[in-house]
């Protein structure tokens, strides 16, 4: 019996197939952990801080991928489940405004390249041209931001440290 | 022979070329086994692992050694100049192409006396443009392989309003 793959999660095996993805996981900047469409569990690389974990995992949603951009959110890759908010990144200046448990009960990640947050934000496109999603680069677009963040001097941890 | 998976960048072409080659090799046959990877090079071109400063000896005979994900360089450009603008001040140096944005910010962190703090809320821009490279973006995808050089405006990040 033929199983028609969607177009979507086709063009999404695609991108985690390419060397772009995977030049990130030999750099040790993310790896994939599971897929089980529409959903990709990727974990990313944090920076050293006390008493926070090397890495954070991110479950995408991916349904309409690539034209349509993906939402992330912090994942506990131990519980498989949403990840307690104390467990959260979080940072000094540029970090809060991005890892808002808060907003939108921490489905998704306050970043202009997330399909939910840019919603009702044109201002954004303005604002944040290089953290827009780009069809064309797929996932790691969005995978660079999140490492971007967790790797930069504004990042201090979790939440509750 | 045990292999490595390595990435190959060249000049003006999007994206990376993902290849195996041996774990241990020498000069000559790592620009042999780039021309059979449609990479061909010549007197004119360099061939850089990773942020090393040298290029890799087009007839060398001595072992290198690539690692998993190694980055493998091949452009015109010896080495890059970078321009950095910071307010009404700039600076300038040479990289090699394969070096990071990240050591650039580091060097015009340095350069410009700024404050940790004042560091972490600044970024690099291309000049007349608004776009910001990742950190971990080398200089050789940021040029054309013919004008070889990079000019950024050290600016402020801005946070997610609104």
């Amino acid at each position: 019996m033929n199983v028609t793959v969607p177009p979507d999660r086709l063009l999404l095996e695609e991108d985690l197939a390419a060397p772009e993805f995977r030049c990130g996981e030999f750099e040790g900047r993310w790896r994939l952990v599971t897929i089980h469409w529409p959903y990709v569990v990727v974990a990313v690389s944090a920076a050293e801080r006390p008493n926070a974990p090397a890495e954070y995992g991110f479950r995408f949603e991916c349904s309409g991928y690539r034209q349509t951009a993906p939402t992330a959110q912090p994942w506990d890759l131990e519980a498989n489940g949403a990840l307690p908010v104390a467990r959260w990144p979080t940072g000094r200046h540029i970090l809060p405004s991005i890892f808002r448990p808060e907003w939108r009960n921490g489905t998704c990640l306050y970043l202009p390249c997330d399909r939910f947050s840019i919603e009702g934000h044109p201002d954004w496109h303005h604002q944040h041209p290089s953290r827009l999603w780009q069809p064309a680069r797929g996932i790691v677009c969005y995978l660079e931001q999140i490492y971007e963040l967790l790797n930069q001097s504004d990042y201090t941890g979790i939440r509750s440290a | 022979m045990s292999k490595s998976t390595v990435f190959i960048q060249l000049d003006g072409r999007e994206g990376l070329i993902e290849a195996e080659l041996p774990s241990t090799i020498t000069g000559a046959q790592l620009h042999k086994s780039l021309a059979a990877l449609d990479a061909e090079t010549d007197d004119a071109t360099f061939v850089f692992i990773d942020e090393e400063d040298e290029p890799v000896k087009r007839k060398g005979k001595e072992s290198l050694t690539l690692r998993p994900g190694t980055r493998i360089h091949v452009t015109r450009c010896r080495k890059i100049k970078v321009t950095v603008n910071f307010l009404e001040k700039t600076a300038e140096d040479h990289f090699s192409p394969g070096a990071r944005v990240r050591r650039v910010k580091a060097w015009a962190v340095d350069k410009f006396d700024l404050e940790r703090q004042d560091a972490a809320e600044h970024v690099l821009q291309l000049c007349n443009s608004t776009s910001r490279p990742v950190s971990d973006t080398p200089l050789q995808q940021l040029t054309d392989g013919k004008r070889c050089s990079v000019c950024f405006d050290l600016v402020p990040e801005k946070r997610v309003e609104g």
